[in-house]
């Protein structure tokens, strides 16, 4: 039967997890090496993504070296998982009872794993947990909070904010970047026909989303994570998204944001001249450095509504698995994380420190990272629920024909707040 | 047409190679060595029937069972019996009827194509000339490319200001040359399926070809002495001839049509919100992004009964048909 070779294919890729899944039953246990014996821990992360290797020889070369040197008996083996595979490499790993004993996990994804019972909660595990969280930003450190217990400490963070150049400035006929939802409406008339966009995106999910909403003076949920509607589709929410909806349909926002592939890219249209302003990370700094050497980006708070400058923390964490045969020795590394050797080392290499006392080294070693760490000050994490991305999926969705004009703001708002009502209700 | 010997595949026997080319492989009753010569293509079928069943039979149960349950990835958890639960929530979820009718649209609008534009190329190059092996190659390699380099491909040419836009825009003056192929439901769904068939007319065009050798010449050349013309001929000779290559091409080509996945998921993602969604990509966000394995399961089961369902129906109608013109 050759048909079923074909049928096959189309089940395998739900189906060849199962393998591993029943496969092996191992049992995971949480025994820890003897104080004195010599151990090795393995930490998976993404630092290399992209082909960057600073990042990694930064660890391997320079941080994981003198950890080992201060702790003769711990080697550190780190292990490099490209960004987009690495969530399911940690799924099957999870599967498979094979996770390392350290993860540098996407925030979005510590509720995820927490719910499935793969990490140990830092805040029963470690005496000094709170002393170590106290000292990072509070948008960074609630990203590992779950269900009452934090499943890991940040490691590096990151936010958006507005960034522009002198050409759009000129262009608008502004002298300093729109500080203000007002300044960004003066801006986009000025632009009215200009062929220039007076902001781009990505995307609909809660990364482009939120820092409107918030900064409108509007939510996502209430604070206990319990309730969307009433918040999501309350009018500061919806005005927020119709100032964003009035300014696509005349033109001054490109469809990028409702998801055209095809359409050019945030990086490409800020330098390019095609958009006047974009929200982005730090990151961005490297890309355009190489391919834009004559760009000269500013940036600049994320403009303020109602409700404030708010924007939304990105960045990773670390957690430790329940797996690990090692417990103790990794969590030694992960205090080694938060030291200010290691916060430094990897500022030098564009990750944004999680400590606001090193702020100010941070910002001496580039100076655009203190519009970043003002911005941390205030700046909001999305819903730390396991549903996150089921979140990103309903606000696109929901959004989309918003934007296309086929329904309100409103009706879209208050469609999207009812399924994030029922995901919130499962929890 | 005699019933298949035990040496012959079905696919040996669509592609339409002449029966009498396989030499009878019997010289097996020698006094004595019955039973080890008896045992031997076992052996040699073992390893990939093994191969098989772990690797396809195996995770195919298995992914029947997961789809009765809220399947818990991790072992220690306990996954939830569900009884028929996702199935009824799929009936239920506009969106997989919405991804369901994008798999059936691009199945509906690449099969014919493929098979139309692929027996046109095969019957243009099953002359002899000194240009044909290169272009049999030509219309060959976009099937062995890929998909992932092709489906990046396509989605640079669709861009914005990709060739597409700039040829119809520009060089023809067709439209204003702004068409945003990927931000819309359909245009996106003719920019997937426009690389679909472009893939794919050279592997029926491979299979037409090898289905065209064993047209009778005599026929042929009896037709033409008879006043047939070329259309008359290619209906009553060619046609009949390669009907096992059709059939095998169309049930081939159906399955493939409604398991696309790898070119929306790199030309769209899915999206502009959704709206280009196909069963697969569906089924992969539910299980791997969203982690609800049970529910990406019952809908891969969901596709295949769909796709047996059809294949059943195809071969059904092709047996009918073909007893008709071969009697």
């Amino acid at each position: 039967m050759k048909r079923s070779s074909k049928f096959g294919s189309a089940v395998a890729i739900a189906a060849a997890l199962a393998v591993v899944a029943t496969g092996c039953s191992a049992t995971s246990s949480g025994g820890q090496g003897k104080p004195d014996s010599p151990v090795t821990i393995t930490f998976w992360g993404s630092y290399g993504n992209g082909g960057n290797s600073t990042q990694q020889d930064a660890l391997n070369k320079t941080l994981i070296p003198a950890f080992e040197k201060a702790n003769p008996n711990i080697t550190v083996k780190y292990v490099d998982i490209p960004y987009d595979d690495m969530l399911k490499k940690l799924t099957t790993s999870a599967a498979g009872d094979e996770l390392p004993d350290l993860v540098r996990a996407d925030l979005g994804w510590v509720p995820q794993f927490a719910d499935l019972g793969v990490l140990v909660p830092l805040s029963d595990a470690m005496s000094d947990f709170k002393k170590l969280a106290d000292a990072t930003y509070p948008g960074s450190l609630s990203t590992n909070l779950y269900k009452g217990k934090y499943y890991g400490l940040p490691l590096d963070t990151n936010t958006r904010v507005l960034i522009t150049d002198q050409k759009a400035l000129d262009a608008a006929g502004m002298t300093a970047p729109p500080a203000t939802f007002d300044d960004l409406k003066a801006m986009a008339a000025k632009l009215k026909g200009t062929g220039m966009s007076v902001f781009a995106d990505s995307g609909l999910g809660a990364w482009n989303i939120s820092p409107w909403i918030w900064s409108g003076g509007g939510a996502i949920t209430n604070d206990k994570l319990t309730k969307s509607t009433g918040y999501l589709d309350s009018d500061k929410s919806v005005a927020a998204v119709q100032m964003l909806v009035d300014f696509y349909k005349e033109g001054l926002i490109p469809n990028l944001i409702i998801g055209n592939q095809g359409a050019t890219g945030t990086s490409d249209g800020l330098p390019g001249g095609k958009y006047a302003t974009i929200l982005d990370g730090p990151w961005m700094q490297g890309i355009w450095s190489g391919q834009y050497p004559d760009f000269k980006p500013i940036y600049a708070p994320m403009p303020a509504g109602p409700g404030g400058s708010i924007s939304v923390v990105g960045g990773e964490d670390i957690v430790m698995t329940a797996s690990s045969k090692h417990q103790d020795a990794a969590m030694k590394f992960i205090r080694f994380t938060q030291t200010e050797q290691f916060q430094i080392e990897m500022v030098k290499t564009g990750q944004m420190t999680i400590i606001p006392a090193f702020a100010d080294r941070e910002a001496g070693i580039a100076a655009y990272y203190s519009t970043f760490a003002t911005q941390l000050k205030s700046a909001k994490a999305r819903l730390a629920i396991p549903q996150a991305s089921k979140v990103d999926t309903i606000l696109s969705t929901e959004l989309t024909p918003a934007f296309k004009g086929e329904i309100s703001v409103k009706d879209a708002l208050s469609k999207a707040a009812a399924q994030i009502d029922q995901l919130l209700a499962g929890n | 047409m005699t019933t298949l010997t035990t040496g012959e595949s079905v696919t040996g026997r669509a592609v339409g190679l002449p029966t009498t080319a396989r030499p009878a492989l019997r010289g097996r009753n020698h006094s004595g060595r019955r039973f080890r010569s008896g045992l031997t293509p076992y052996l040699f079928l073992a390893p990939g029937v093994i191969l098989f069943a772990v690797m396809i039979i195996y995770p195919m149960v298995q992914a029947v069972q997961m789809s009765f349950f809220d399947w818990k990835i991790v072992g220690s958890a306990t996954s939830q019996f569900l009884g028929l639960d996702n199935y009824i929530r799929a009936f239920n979820d506009p969106h997989f009827w919405l991804s369901l009718t994008n798999s059936g649209i691009y199945m509906l609008f690449t099969v014919p194509p493929q098979i139309i534009l692929g027996l046109m190329v095969a019957l243009l190059l099953k002359k002899k000339s000194p240009t044909q092996p290169f272009f049999r190659v030509l219309f060959y390699l976009p099937v062995v490319t890929s998909w992932v380099v092709v489906s990046l491909l396509f989605k640079y040419l669709f861009a914005d200001s990709g060739l597409i836009n700039f040829t119809l825009g520009d060089f023809l003056h067709l439209t204003n040359g702004d068409t945003s192929w990927l931000a819309e439901r359909w245009t996106a769904l003719v920019a997937i399926c426009a690389l679909g068939v472009w893939k794919g007319i050279g592997w029926s065009m491979m299979i037409f070809l090898a289905g065209l050798q064993s047209v009778p010449q005599e026929l042929e050349e009896a037709a033409t002495v008879d006043g047939a013309n070329r259309w008359q001929r290619f209906k009553a000779v060619t046609l009949p001839a390669i009907w096992p290559a059709m059939l095998f091409v169309v049930v081939m080509l159906v399955i493939g049509g409604f398991n696309v996945f790898t070119s929306v998921l790199l030309m769209t993602g899915g999206g502009p919100g959704g709206q280009t969604d196909v069963v697969l990509t569906y089924m992969y966000q539910q299980a791997f992004s969203f982690l609800d394995f049970g529910y990406g399961s019952a809908l891969a089961v969901i596709l295949t009964l769909i796709v047996f369902v059809i294949t059943v129906i195809q071969l059904r109608l092709f047996r009918d048909r073909s007893g008709e013109s071969l009697a």
